[in-house]
């Protein structure tokens, strides 16, 4: 499972994991039914707390993302929808135009150039 | 020589061998003592029997459960796909062709015109010059067999994924293998009843180096059921065991180059630590599929059977192209 963290997103962490594995699990290499890795190996990969990957990987379950199941630990229960993989990834794209020194009202400019 | 050519090879060239090896026998059956001397000491005294009939099977089956695992794993194809699958491949099929046929020789040499199975004595040489001669024609037959060199891998159609500045990438997987995990639980109970009837005094002395093999056994495979293989800035890190805490780590800057490959035990020689000393190729199987494969900077390559391997290699060339920057 490939994460990547933005170091100066403000969010709060798990929040941050989450949209993490749900960027991971949209992008096809996790389908319905694949297990994840454990949620220690994930914490220890990330240097963060396990508690806190815990957290996200509930609040996926309560989304209807991810199922937890007794002896076979946590496996994915189906594809995130539309908005939310979207909504990640304009969140992506604002974090790296903050980054260049462009606000959002700029990115939606450059938005409605494109459209 | 493609793969179906070494298959039709192994099957006509098999059908000989296996004539030699049921027709010397019959051929001079009645020239044959029965039951036949089938096992000798250091010596060369036969100290070991069985009828005719059973003689000839035995040496059959010697031969063709070889044959057969050969031909199948020819008509498969990936065994061969590389230079050592297909040398070990030829080297295995012609050096186990003189094996099989030196070894029913031999014995029918030794018993020829033997009264009775006990005065069937082999001289030791021959034995020994069979197994050299076996050994000799294998690698030879590897030598000649190996084939074309495995095409160098194009640096430009390596997976790699866009890495940007303020973000910290990972990528974490493992696989498992879950009958391995079951034999081990079970070797654990094993251990534990023999522990029990040790304690009790049931059983002794036997007892002891029974529940030592299956602690040993119970050990070994929980350390080798199941792996956790992790990328990030610093390199390939691959833990081994239930509880990954055995890691092999290999530093981005001592890696060429990740890409994912699927192989199968077949071709790898079985499950587990698999490789051949010296040739530079490691794989750690623990289910067919996708594997993670690593060039070394030195030379060497090292592949680890994981699920999501393309992500995992895609990251890695990601942060060896960062690190040579």
């Amino acid at each position: 499972m490939l994460l990547s963290l933005d170091l100066n997103d403000p969010r709060p962490l798990h929040d941050q994991v989450a949209g993490a594995i749900r960027r991971a699990i949209a992008d096809g290499s996790y389908r319905p039914g694949d297990r994840l890795p454990p949620a220690r190996d994930l914490a220890d990969a990330l240097g963060i707390n396990a508690n806190t990957v815990l957290r996200a990987l509930r609040e996926l379950r309560d989304e209807g993302l991810l199922e937890f199941r007794r002896g076979r630990g946590v496996s994915v229960l189906s594809r995130p929808d539309a908005r939310a993989v979207l909504a990640e990834a304009a969140r992506e794209l604002l974090a790296e135009a903050d980054r260049y020194g462009y606000g959002p009202e700029e990115v939606i400019h450059i938005i409605r150039e494109l459209t | 020589m493609t793969s179906k050519g070494r298959a039709v090879l192994a099957l006509g060239g098999g059908v000989l061998v296996t004539a030699a090896v049921a027709g010397i026998p019959l051929a001079l059956r009645d020239r044959l003592p029965d039951p036949l001397a089938t096992h000798w000491n250091g010596a060369g005294t036969p100290n070991g029997h069985m009828s005719f009939t059973t003689a000839l099977w035995a040496g059959l089956a010697l031969w063709g459960v070889a044959w057969i695992v050969l031909t199948v794993l020819a008509l498969r194809g990936p065994a061969l796909a590389t230079r050592l699958g297909r040398a070990s491949w030829t080297g295995f099929l012609f050096g186990w062709a003189v094996l099989a046929v030196g070894m029913q020789g031999t014995t029918v040499a030794a018993n020829l015109d033997a009264a009775d199975w006990r005065q069937a004595g082999l001289p030791v040489w021959q034995a020994i010059a069979v197994s050299l001669a076996a050994l000799a024609v294998g690698v030879l037959a590897g030598f000649l067999g190996r084939g074309a060199p495995d095409p160098h891998r194009d640096p430009a159609a390596l997976p790699t994924v866009r890495l940007r500045a303020g973000r910290r990438a990972v990528w974490v997987s493992r696989a498992s293998n879950g009958w391995l995990l079951g034999l081990s639980l079970a070797s654990l109970a094993g251990a534990l009843v023999c522990a029990v009837l040790a304690v009790t005094g049931v059983l002794e002395g036997s007892a002891l180096t029974l529940l030592g093999a299956l602690a040993l056994a119970t050990l070994v495979g929980l350390a080798t059921c199941s792996t956790r293989v992790r990328v990030d800035e610093n390199g390939l890190r691959v833990g081994f065991g239930l509880f990954g805490g055995l890691a092999r780590r290999t530093p981005i800057d001592r890696i060429e180059s990740a890409w994912v490959e699927t192989r199968s035990p077949t071709e790898v020689g079985g499950w587990g630590v698999r490789g051949v000393p010296g040739a530079g190729r490691v794989t750690f199987m623990l289910r067919g599929g996708e594997c993670l494969v690593i060039r070394r900077v030195t030379g060497g390559e090292f592949a680890v059977s994981v699920d999501d391997a393309g992500n995992g290699a895609a990251l890695l060339n990601a942060y060896v192209a960062e690190a040579a920057h």
